[in-house]
Parts: structure tokens; sequence; C-alpha cells
């Protein structure tokens, strides 16, 4: 875990309010995981106070790349943050997603979940299979589909509710069909709270090792503030930041 | 280069630096930002007998410069903070501080006087300001009666020395302050947050569970301020200034309103190594208003 000062190499608009930024950040990209967060201070004033999570979607030391939405005061100030900015970066933090090697594994994606599992296929779509389900609103919200196309997945699936990339409809519904012709041994998700939530559901009977990396309001994001509870099944909480992001799917307690 | 250290009375501090009890988790978790060894001494998470789970979701809503909290007081209870502490104590010299908490007065005294027997704490403070763990945000710092009451309970039974930390929230703060140093407080330590209301328009419910919650961070500092200056001109006791500091020249003005030595919270969540900054800017500070120790500008605000 380092407290670096990092530098923004470059910041690339995709489109509908997506952004990419490559931040030079060598100590922090040197020990990054998929699932592996960083929390950035947007700004160099005491407003916004708080650092904002964010995950991190590929790392090649010096670099770490992140991908995100502008969706509030954080990210738009971030997305206004130039090339050469001196970044405060704080990382990599939280549990990373569990190495299986050699075992056949679907990545779930919706939407900007898209980023933890990116980072996984990057590290490990050479060395076994991955099958990659991503979903979303519409074309619009995947990104990233070229760069995903240049990676050895066993397998890619798209789905989009509007219908105008991929499938249409949400992305659980291509789940029943490829776990049933595809076998994996384990799944890995991470997407908006309803979906893991069907996800939990659906998967529940179904005897595979399953995954999620998980998004909350934080604080501190390095275990002190205890603000990013979230309630686990057997009615205690746990921490997001530290305990997490990634937890066995089963341990969440899923709103009905 | 000049002289840091601070005079509790009972004790002496290498500087005043102190991190604020649950923005500091319990000292082991920024062992990787700084080493805590350069801190005046250190204030552990709030602590009640048995463990906590915490209010429910969300706990956490940022203001324009500030932070409304409604954490209350998750965290493990004493028998394992015990562990914590003697693992602690090997790994640094800086004195401990134990923040007490306690559902009634019984359970503080009890829990006072367990961590009151352990060598390796140097002293407690005595939470009676939390906020957010009765419902609208009552604690026993808004009346001077119960405050008396409470403090001289504790102390009577324990031998270490006990800061009693404060609530803006009482109708009358000076009074309360009185009460716990005539109750044999050893320092005073204030302020803890500021009730607040934060409200969701959609749902046209309070945002919080609890209804109301804390507010720290930048925001309440001129306000903070004004309480330490005013508590520091009525007790005879040291008393520990904290509200909005991220800067050495913070720490300089609650010195100047008469506080002897300061607690930094919400800024440790934004900046682990909050503290090793704050000190440097604090000498430096000092270097340029010409001052050779803390004590040639404590209590100096001319009116």
């Amino acid at each position: 875990m380092h407290d670096e000062s990092g530098r923004i190499e470059e910041t690339r608009c995709l489109g509908e309010n997506y952004y990419l930024l490559k931040v030079f950040a060598p100590q922090i990209a040197r020990e990054a995981k998929p699932g592996n967060f960083v929390m950035l201070r947007v700004s160099p004033t005491w407003e916004p106070l708080l650092r904002r999570p964010f995950g991190i979607l590929q790392s090649q030391p010096p670099h770490i790349w992140l991908y995100f939405q502008v969706k509030g005061r954080g990210t738009t100030l971030l997305k206004d943050r130039q090339a050469g900015d001196r970044l405060d970066i704080l990382g990599p933090l939280g549990n990373a997603f569990p190495e299986l090697p050699d075992q056949k594994i679907l990545l779930i994606a919706g939407g900007r979940g898209i980023v933890p599992l990116f980072h996984y296929a990057k590290n490990y779509a050479a060395r076994q299979p991955l099958l990659l389900l991503y979903g979303g609103r519409g074309a619009a919200d995947l990104k990233l589909l070229a760069e995903l196309d240049a990676m050895p997945l066993l397998e890619k699936y798209i789905f989009s509710e509007d219908g105008s990339c991929g499938e249409k409809g949400p992305l659980t519904e291509g789940l029943e069909k490829i776990v049933r012709e595809q076998r994996p041994q384990a799944t890995m998700a991470c997407g908006p709270e309803a979906m893991l939530a069907a996800l939990a559901g659906m998967l529940r009977a179904k005897k595979l090792d399953n995954y999620a990396s998980l998004e909350a309001v934080m604080g501190c994001g390095f275990g002190v503030c205890h603000s990013c509870a979230v309630a686990a099944a057997d009615g205690r909480y746990r921490k997001v930041c530290a305990d997490g992001p990634v937890f066995p799917l089963e341990e969440i307690q899923w709103p009905i | 280069m000049a002289d840091l250290s601070v005079d509790l009375g009972f004790c002496r501090l290498k500087n005043p630096l102190i991190p604020a009890s649950g923005t500091f988790g319990y000292g082991e978790e920024f062992v990787p930002f700084m080493d805590l060894d350069i801190i005046g001494a250190l204030v552990l998470k709030g602590i009640y007998r048995n463990a906590r789970p915490g209010n429910p979701p969300p706990r956490l809503f940022e203001t324009p410069a500030g932070l409304l909290n409604s954490i209350g007081l998750a965290g493990p209870g004493a028998d394992e903070l015990q562990g914590v502490i003697r693992r602690l104590s090997a790994t640094t010299r800086t004195p401990i501080i134990v923040n007490v908490c306690g559902q009634d007065d019984a359970e503080f005294a009890e829990v006072a006087g367990i961590f009151a027997a352990m060598p390796e704490v140097a002293m407690l403070e005595l939470n009676i300001s939390c906020p957010n763990i009765k419902r609208g945000g009552a604690c026993p710092a808004q009346d001077e009666k119960h405050t008396y009451r409470l403090v001289k309970r504790v102390k009577e039974n324990i031998a270490k020395p006990l800061i009693v930390k404060l609530s803006p929230n009482a109708a009358d703060i000076v009074a309360v302050a009185r009460a716990a140093q005539e109750a044999g407080a050893d320092a005073l330590s204030l302020v803890n947050t500021f009730l607040g209301l934060a409200v969701d328009l959609e749902k046209r419910r309070p945002v919080f569970a609890n209804t109301l919650a804390g507010l720290s961070g930048p925001a309440i500092k001129p306000l903070a301020l004004r309480l330490v200056w005013e508590v520091c001109r009525q007790v005879r006791i040291p008393v520990i200034g904290m509200g909005g500091i991220t800067s050495g020249k913070d720490v300089l003005e609650y010195i100047l309103v008469g506080a002897s030595a300061v607690q930094i919270g919400t800024v440790n969540f934004c900046e682990p190594a909050a503290a090793v900054r704050i000190l440097a800017e604090l000498e430096k500070e000092m270097e340029k208003l010409r001052l050779n120790n803390l004590n040639e500008i404590k209590g100096k605000l001319a009116v």
C-alpha cells in the first residue's frame, strides 16, 4: 500500500461520459492485482474532502489505467485534470480476485463493472480459459470492446438492454445457457447491486465458486473509517475496502 | 530547531499532534504510511465492553469541506482490544490513549477500569460525546450534572490520567467543561462532531437511519476554534483542541487560543500521512513566527 504522488499521462474521452486515464504510479503499478482499487484525491483542495475509489483497469508498470463514467462531483473534476497534472493516489487497496490457474472461469461484467474483470482477463487470459459475459443498457455503456477483442478470451457474450449491441436483454438472460454449455468452474462478477443480487439467486443452486466485487461509498479506503459497511449473510457487517472488495457471492446479504 | 514538546501537567508529549479517536483505527493501520513514533500520542477508536456492529449503512455523507458520519462506534470489544494494544505498544513508544465508551455510567466505569489497569496505556479519554449512539444525538456531555456524576465515578475507579471529550452540542459547553474539571478530569478534549442532518429529497427521508449524524472536517474549524477558546479561558486544566485541523497553521491557531495540544481527525481519512506533513508545516510555521517553543504562543490571543 502506497500513498503515491502520481502523474496523469493521458486523459481520453471514449464518448458518452466515459473516460480512460493513464496514470504514472510506479509503486502501485508494480503491486496491483486484478480486483485491487485505488483512492484518488480528485482535487488538491479540501473540496471535495474525501478521496474517491476507482478500480484498476490494467497495470503495466510504471503505469496504471483507470476507466470511469462521469457521475458526480468527483468524476467531473477528475475528467478535467490534464496530462502532466499531479495526482495523489493511494493503493493498491483491498483484496484481489483469487487466482485459479487452470480453471475455466466465467467473468460477468455489468457496465462499469468491467474494470476489475478487464484487469483479470488482461493478466490471465493467455494462460487459462476465460469466458466473458458483458452487458449494459446500450452500446454507449459497452466501451472497450476492441480491447477485449484483442485478448485471447475463450468466448465473449455481449448483451444490451436496448439491443443496440450484442443480444437484446439483460446479461442475466444469457447466464443459464452459458453455464450449461461451457461448464465453468468459477464465476467472477462486478456490476450494479441489482445485477449481483440476481446472479446470487441464479447461481445459488449451481456448484460453482462465485465471487463478486462490490462498490461502496468509502471514507478512507484502508479499513479505518468503517463507512463502507455491507451486510453479510451471517448478519454481521463487512468492510468493502478492507475485507473486500471481492467477496464470495454467497457471503453477502443481497436485497430481495 | 523549535522545541515542539508540550506539557499536559500529568505528562509531557514530544509534540502537540495527536490523531483523534475513530480516525486512526488502532494505530497499526497507519504503519505503512508513517513512523508512529513521530506523533505526540495517539487515540484508539472508541471502545465498549462488548463488540458492536455499528449503524446500518449509509454511514457517511460528504458535505462542503466536511463529512457527516453515523458510524455508531463499530468495533471489537474490550477483551479483543487489550491484545491489539499489547501488539501496538511493542511497535511504538508513542503514548497510547484509549477512548472509553459506555451505554451507561456503569459500563463507562467498567471499561475505564479495564484499560486503566494496562501498563501499555498512558491515559484514557472518556468519550461522553458521541452523537451516533442514541437517537437524536443525546450524550452525557450535553448535561453538566450528568458529566460531573460520570467523570467522578470513573475517576474514583482509576489511577490513570483522564481526558474528558466534550460535545459541541451542549447548550453550555463551558458549564460542562467546569463540571468535568470539578469532578477530577485531568484534561479536556474538544470538540467531538457537531450534530447535523442530511435529507434525501426524493425519498423525503433523512439520509441516515439514526436521523442525525456528526459533522467534522475543515467546515467546522471556526466553530470548534471558538468553543476551544471559550473553554480555555474558563478552566485550569489542559485543553486538547480539535476540529477541522489540516495544516501546521491550524495547529498554531488552536494553541494560540489556549489549547495545550491538538487532535487531528478527518484529515487522516483523506491523507493517511497527514500527521507527517502537518508536523513538518508546524516546524516551518514556528520558524517563520520566530517561536522557540509553543508556550510562547499558547493562550496569547489578544482580544
